[in-house]
């Protein structure tokens, strides 16, 4: 039998841990850094948006894998309570609300004020906030967020104008076949997306993810279920 | 509707000052001119104590050993530094919270996960100070003991405020539980679990059962929380007192155990696994809890002298009484001044030194823990008063013994848990015959005791009756009939002779007490509501 000298994967988290600590950091100095040039009409804040939103996407990576990483070690529970769908989405936008101005990206909110759901706050407005940025990568003028109840279910979806998502992906429990670890594809993300959906459970049903295109808007459309 | 925070006063804790530096930036882009900082919990705490923040934001992970931001609220809160209108967010590195799991009853106001940006922090401020502002009408009913408007408030800020009808839920169980209406919380936990499986829903429900004696349902509820919940520690604990309650002693322990695996900082639980590991005799394991706890203690509001004592204790019983001698001169020095402390130290130098046959110093010994008995007032300290008994009997001052027991019985005439301890003490120390005649002396006693003052009352002499038991509740605090019947002859007078706000308040304060004693107890329920009643009814319109 070997023994390994260390543990790698609690290694491994606490690396990313710290990484993401100085990402953090990072990411809050920019951010007054880009004001000023803003304010300043200085020419680089255009590439210093686009810092913002590589650091952004780094930071949602690293939280993922801490996530997962607790997850395999039992570390990990929802934290379920109700909140007004309308406002998840609110604070959602406001945070990307810098890069999609950049972008010239418009991005149309469709939820009933009064719609409360059950679930998890930060992990679900993680979610939001993933496929909110992967959106903004691919839609070319605009985005929309809408939020319904329906048959017992919030079904929230995030849809784009952009080229659309791979057939290969489409469909629903993308999160189970979609991930090819080899290729190290955009799949960590749904992977994640589709556990955190399942994690919300509701008598005997779970909630799940879906891919599809076309849609009101013609580009990729994704759509999270919580029951 | 934007709300003003500019004029708030902040505190920011982290350990990282560049994250503090770019915290103090941020509020200062958004008009905040006071604000405070701390690098760890000892300063926070101290800056707390000599100015009263209205919005605390701190960081969750304060370093390696460090004070962490839940052990800050906690203390905070137990110290009292903590304003209900005061907003504490507890700033997180991750997205996942086992914190949140940690103590229900210290909550903090709300997470913000880093990296934190203006806008979200804005939105949460002003979320926040807007919901302390909607609820802090419970509050004040709570401040006066009004318990039933304050849970008839929350159901008329569920129907203001649907949004969060949840958390409003939520308080209503709180207060219903701590008023001991059980069949009434149960309804509320059952009302919230149908909607959807809540934790603190599902927790609600097992202590119901515990409190009303159903063990073995309260005991499915908690094991099946822990199974799916395992960085639940709240669960944890209710199982270890389900189980003890059962008389599982070694389950509990083990369940206990396992939780400091997950959570190893939690000062009250190391006190517990000491406790009980000490009943059952595993010694070893019981050294190292106490030990464990009076390290952490160290640093924590919530170390007690009984982490020193059980420790002493516990190695007499390992033959190290010489090493136990000088854990309780360490006590003695830690909680210098603090009579309760010096109290339960010397009655466990009393017992160490008879264990080592130092006749001398036991009695000398006893004798300092005699004087502090006469000198306290408040709540009779069980255990030591217990062990006071215990040394007496053993050094064969049987008379000494029985005045303390005498206290404690009539104290607790009415209490089973109680009188079956001093039946425990009696029989070890071979004195059962004297045991039952006390015992049945101070139920006669406290039984003639309140028919004198109640006859007072029935004969309309309602002032003597006050005083008559005024006088009976200083001698006998914890005595909830005592407490009852104070509260009740006082309640005789408001409505014969009209509102007195000093009685009403005199009232409160009792059915405070027997709320603390056995919320349970039906008269508890019947005087609040006529207090309540007398409150609403004496209370100057609303302009």
């Amino acid at each position: 039998m070997t023994k390994k000298m260390i543990d790698f994967p609690a290694f491994l988290a606490s690396m990313a841990h710290d990484m993401k600590n100085s990402l953090g950091m990072l990411l809050n100095t920019l951010g007054e850094v880009t004001d000023v040039c803003k304010a300043d009409n200085c020419p680089s804040h255009r590439h210093l948006t686009q810092i913002q939103y590589e650091a952004t996407r780094v930071t949602n990576n690293l939280v993922q894998l801490l996530t997962l990483y607790k997850m395999d070690n039992d570390q990990f529970s929802v934290n379920i309570s109700q909140y007004p769908v309308a406002e998840l989405i609110g604070e959602t936008v406001l945070q990307n609300r810098p890069l999609l101005d950049f972008k010239g990206i418009e991005l149309v909110t469709e939820c009933d004020e009064d719609l409360i759901w059950f679930f998890d706050r930060e992990l679900v407005s993680g979610v939001v906030n993933n496929v909110l940025n992967n959106a903004f990568r691919y839609a070319k003028t605009r985005i929309k967020i809408r939020a319904v109840e329906d048959k017992g279910r919030l079904v929230l979806s995030i849809e784009d104008d952009g080229g659309g998502y791979p057939a290969s992906m489409l469909g629903e429990d993308v999160g189970a076949t979609g991930v090819n670890f080899r290729t190290g594809s955009t799949g960590l993300g749904l992977y994640f997306a589709s556990l955190l959906a399942a994690m919300h459970k509701n008598k005997g049903r779970e909630g799940s993810i879906a891919l599809s295109n076309g849609g009101e808007y013609g580009g990729g459309c994704f759509t999270i279920t919580l029951p | 509707m934007s709300i003003d925070f500019k004029n708030k006063k902040f505190l920011v804790v982290d350990d990282f000052s560049e994250f503090r530096r770019l915290m103090r930036r941020m509020l200062e882009s958004l008009g905040v001119r006071d604000i405070d900082d701390a690098s760890g919990g000892e300063i926070a705490i101290q800056k707390m104590k000599t100015k009263a923040y209205d919005i605390i934001l701190c960081d969750y992970n304060l370093g390696y050993g460090k004070k962490d931001g839940q052990q800050i609220l906690e203390e905070a809160k137990h110290r009292g530094l903590v304003r209900y209108s005061t907003v504490f967010i507890m700033l997180t590195a991750e997205n996942t919270m086992p914190m949140v799991m940690g103590a229900v009853e210290y909550q903090p106001d709300d997470y913000l996960i880093k990296p934190i940006t203006k806008e979200i922090l804005t939105l949460r401020l002003e979320k926040n100070i807007r919901r302390k502002e909607d609820s802090e009408v419970i509050e004040r009913a709570i401040r006066k003991n009004e318990y039933t408007r304050a849970i008839a408030l929350c159901d008329e800020l569920i129907l203001k405020n649907p949004k969060n009808r949840l958390e409003y839920l939520r308080v209503k169980s709180d207060l219903y539980l701590s008023t001991g209406r059980y069949s009434e919380a149960t309804a509320v936990f059952e009302e919230v679990l149908s909607m959807r499986d809540i934790l603190w829903a599902r927790m609600g429900l097992g202590k119901v059962y515990f409190l009303s004696g159903e063990h073995v349902r309260a005991k499915e509820i908690f094991q099946s929380l822990v199974e799916e919940n395992k960085t639940l520690m709240e669960a944890y604990d209710w199982l270890a007192k389900t189980l003890e309650a059962m008389g599982s002693l070694e389950e509990a322990q083990k369940v206990l155990i396992s939780a400091t695996e997950i959570s190893p900082k939690a000062i009250l639980r190391h006190q517990a696994i000491g406790k009980i590991s000490y009943r059952i005799e595993d010694y070893d394991t019981a050294g190292q809890a106490f030990k464990s706890a009076i390290s952490i203690g160290k640093h924590s509001c919530f170390k007690s002298p009984s982490d020193y004592t059980g420790l002493a204790k516990t190695l007499v019983n390992k033959d190290s009484s010489g090493e136990a001698l000088s854990v309780l001169g360490e006590a003695r020095k830690e909680f210098k001044g603090d009579s309760d402390a010096m109290l339960q130290t010397a009655v466990t130098e009393g017992l160490v030194f008879k264990k080592m046959n130092r006749e001398e110093d036991a009695r000398n010994a006893v004798q300092e823990a005699s004087k502090l008995m006469d000198g306290y007032s408040g709540s009779i300290p069980l255990e030591a008063t217990m062990d006071l008994a215990k040394v007496c009997f053993d050094l064969g001052e049987k008379e000494a013994g029985l005045k303390f027991i005498q206290n404690v019985m009539r104290n607790n005439h009415d209490n089973d848990k109680v009188v079956k301890m001093v039946r425990d003490v009696f029989k070890e120390a071979n004195l059962e015959k004297e045991g039952e005649d006390l015992i049945i002396a101070a139920k006669t006693e406290l039984l003639k005791l309140n028919n004198k003052g109640v006859g007072l009352a029935e004969e309309g002499k309602l002032e003597e009756a006050i005083e008559y038991f005024e006088k009976a509740v200083r001698v006998f605090p914890d005595n909830k009939i005592v407490n009852a019947n104070a509260a009740q002859v006082l309640i005789m007078h408001i409505k014969k002779n009209g509102r007195n706000d000093k009685h009403l308040y005199k009232v409160s304060q009792y059915l405070d007490r027997i709320r603390k004693i056995d919320p349970s107890y039906d008269r508890y329920k019947e005087l609040l509501d006529v207090y309540e009643k007398l409150m609403t009814a004496g209370a100057k319109p609303q302009a």
